[in-house]
């Protein structure tokens, strides 16, 4: 056999990382990377410092940096139950709170997408079906569920993570179901010549061409989840990021809703990286695939 | 056991300008035989192919396997592509276990048998590497594996080399000469390449486009076994000659 299996151990290893030369102002590298990513949150904090005086800028509405973080600590690792600041101590309790429902209200939206839209991607029937209520219904903004939310669920949890799989439902639903649409026809079709059953092809062929698309999915819905927690709880429900946020800003503590903003944006980067990691393991033979292209 | 047979199979397919692929084919392929389909781009070598395979239906005609109709793909009737549409997702074993592995045969059966047919087809120590660490030709010699590993009565290869360089092709093909020679499943083989009809088939059916007809049949009859260096051969050169005239002729006819 001429074309030996020496050519494709050439083509296997992964090429040497590329030189990069150090443009400007950082060295080259993971540090010199992470210093450019620095660069604008650092000037950004600086010059907002700089902007303000005797705590605040913009006539006293917004709180500079060190006052967002002087209520974060206490927000974070105050004493509880202290009477003149309601939020002390209370940060962990109120992030576990959302990212709670937003867990639950997310494992909804994708028990129910992930299937819903490979069976709307593989199946005409099902996609004439399903299909044409779904695009109806998407139009509708999560926000403008909340009344009706609120008027099924009542105050309560239920209510936040109804909309929560909601929002997070409509991005997984669509991308698993255009994964499901363009499988390669030759991959079914060999599988079908193999003998593979109707189920066999959707579960060991449809299913796994899919996931590149059904990840996109999930992190766009992740994201809605987190807009979702945080507006059901501004209205609907009475712990949570999202009821701090709005609560805080009630009484004029400006100082913690610029932080639980923050707070709100590291947990939604979180979840996000916790994605990315499980769909960096799920797609691993996708890795290879772009290494040896 | 792998005959294969048309009779007046007219394929159309659909649409605002309805494309007549195939137009009344008839075709006989006895148990064992070699049998090339040569003709140029678009005249329906592939539509014919998917007929026996079950990929697509025929419009009118009547077509049968084994004396049985066609209706749905099955492992008897295996096919290689061209691209060979492995699952890349899978490694080369998982890949060549499928077939097996969806018919829920025993594993203790076929997992020798892939351990055999990586040997034969010479990627013992790929078994676990991802399609897309391969070559082109090692590409196909897996799906070669995969469609050998389910023991088919018929392989149906769909101009399987067509995308590998020249001498990676003569290696394919000296491999399927090797291959078939010692196991004698009847094959049906697109190409568009006149050197490979010849070297590899018992015969060659010839088609034109416009409408899709076999215009001409050719037996070959250069000695078995046969290999790759007989391109070279004067009585192959003979059989090429022969065969260009009666191309040409075909093109006159049809013109
Ligand atoms: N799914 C389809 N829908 C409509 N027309 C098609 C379809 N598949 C093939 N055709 C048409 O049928 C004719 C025959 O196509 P076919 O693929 O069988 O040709 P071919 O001989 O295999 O060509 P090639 O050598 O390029 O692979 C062509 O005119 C093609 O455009
Ligand atoms: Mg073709």
């Amino acid at each position: 056999m001429n074309d030996a299996p020496a050519r494709a151990l050439d083509a296997a290893p992964v090429p040497a990382a590329p030189k990069v030369k150090s443009r400007g102002l950082f060295p080259a590298g993971r540090t010199g990377a992470a210093m450019r990513a620095a660069l604008l949150p650092v000037l950004v904090i600086v010059a907002w410092q700089l902007a303000g005086s005797g705590g605040s800028l913009a006539g006293g509405v917004l709180p500079t940096p060190d006052r967002v973080w002087d209520a974060w600590v206490v927000w974070a690792f105050g004493p509880q139950g202290m009477g003149l600041n309601p939020y002390s101590g209370t940060w962990l309790s109120n992030v576990l709170f959302s990212s709670m429902r937003v867990a639950q209200g997310f494992v909804l939206a994708m028990a129910i997408g992930i299937p819903a839209g490979v069976m709307i991607g593989w199946s005409r029937a099902v996609s004439g079906t399903v299909d044409p209520t779904i695009q109806l219904l998407r139009p509708i903004p999560i926000t403008a569920w909340l009344p009706f939310s609120i008027a099924v669920f009542g105050i309560q949890d239920m209510g936040a993570i109804f909309l929560i799989a909601l929002g997070g439902f409509y991005p997984v639903v669509v991308n698993a179901t255009h994964g499901a649409r363009d499988v390669d026809r030759n991959w079914i079709r060999a599988a079908e010549m193999m003998g593979a059953s109707r189920f066999d092809v959707l579960r060991r062929v449809v299913l796994p061409a899919a996931l590149p698309a059904i990840f996109t999915g999930l992190r766009i819905g992740l994201g809605i989840a987190w807009t979702a927690v945080i507006v059901s709880e501004m209205v609907a429900v009475k712990s949570g990021l999202g009821y701090v946020l709005w609560d805080a800003y009630y009484v004029g503590r400006m100082d913690v809703v610029i932080a639980d903003m923050l707070s709100i944006g590291a947990m939604g980067l979180l979840s996000d990286r916790l994605i990315v990691t499980v769909e960096h393991w799920a797609l691993r033979w996708r890795r290879l695939q772009s290494a040896s292209r | 056991m792998g005959t294969i047979r048309f009779r007046e199979v007219v394929k159309t397919y659909p649409g605002k300008q309805p494309v007549i692929a195939l137009d009344r084919v008839n075709l006989d392929i006895g148990e064992g035989e070699f049998v090339a389909l040569l003709g140029p781009s678009g005249c329906g070598k592939s539509t014919l192919l998917n007929l026996i395979a079950g990929f697509e239906e025929m419009t009118s005609g009547a077509l049968s396997f084994n004396g049985g109709t066609v209706d749905s793909p099955g492992p008897e009737r295996a096919v290689v592509f061209q691209e060979a549409a492995l699952l890349p997702w899978l490694t080369v074993e998982q890949n060549i276990a499928f077939g097996p592995s969806v018919q829920k045969r025993p594993r203790a059966e076929y997992e020798p048998k892939i351990r055999e047919l990586l040997r034969l087809v010479g990627l013992e120590r790929f078994a676990h590497s991802l399609p897309s660490q391969l070559s082109g030709g090692m590409r196909q010699r897996v799906g070669i594996a995969r469609a050998l590993v389910m023991d088919p009565k018929a392989l149906l290869m769909d101009e399987p080399f067509g995308a590998l360089d020249a001498q990676t092709r003569m290696s394919m093909q000296q491999l399927l000469l090797d291959v078939w020679q010692s196991l004698g499943t009847t094959v049906l083989f697109v190409t568009h390449d006149i050197d490979e009809a010849i070297l590899l088939a018992d015969r060659i059916c010839i088609m034109s486009a416009r409408p899709g007809r076999i215009t001409r049949e050719i037996t070959v009859d250069l000695p078995r076994p046969r290999s790759v260096d007989q391109l070279t051969d004067p009585a192959f050169i003979r059989h090429k000659a022969a065969i260009m005239a009666e191309m040409r002729e075909a093109q006159k006819e049809h013109a």
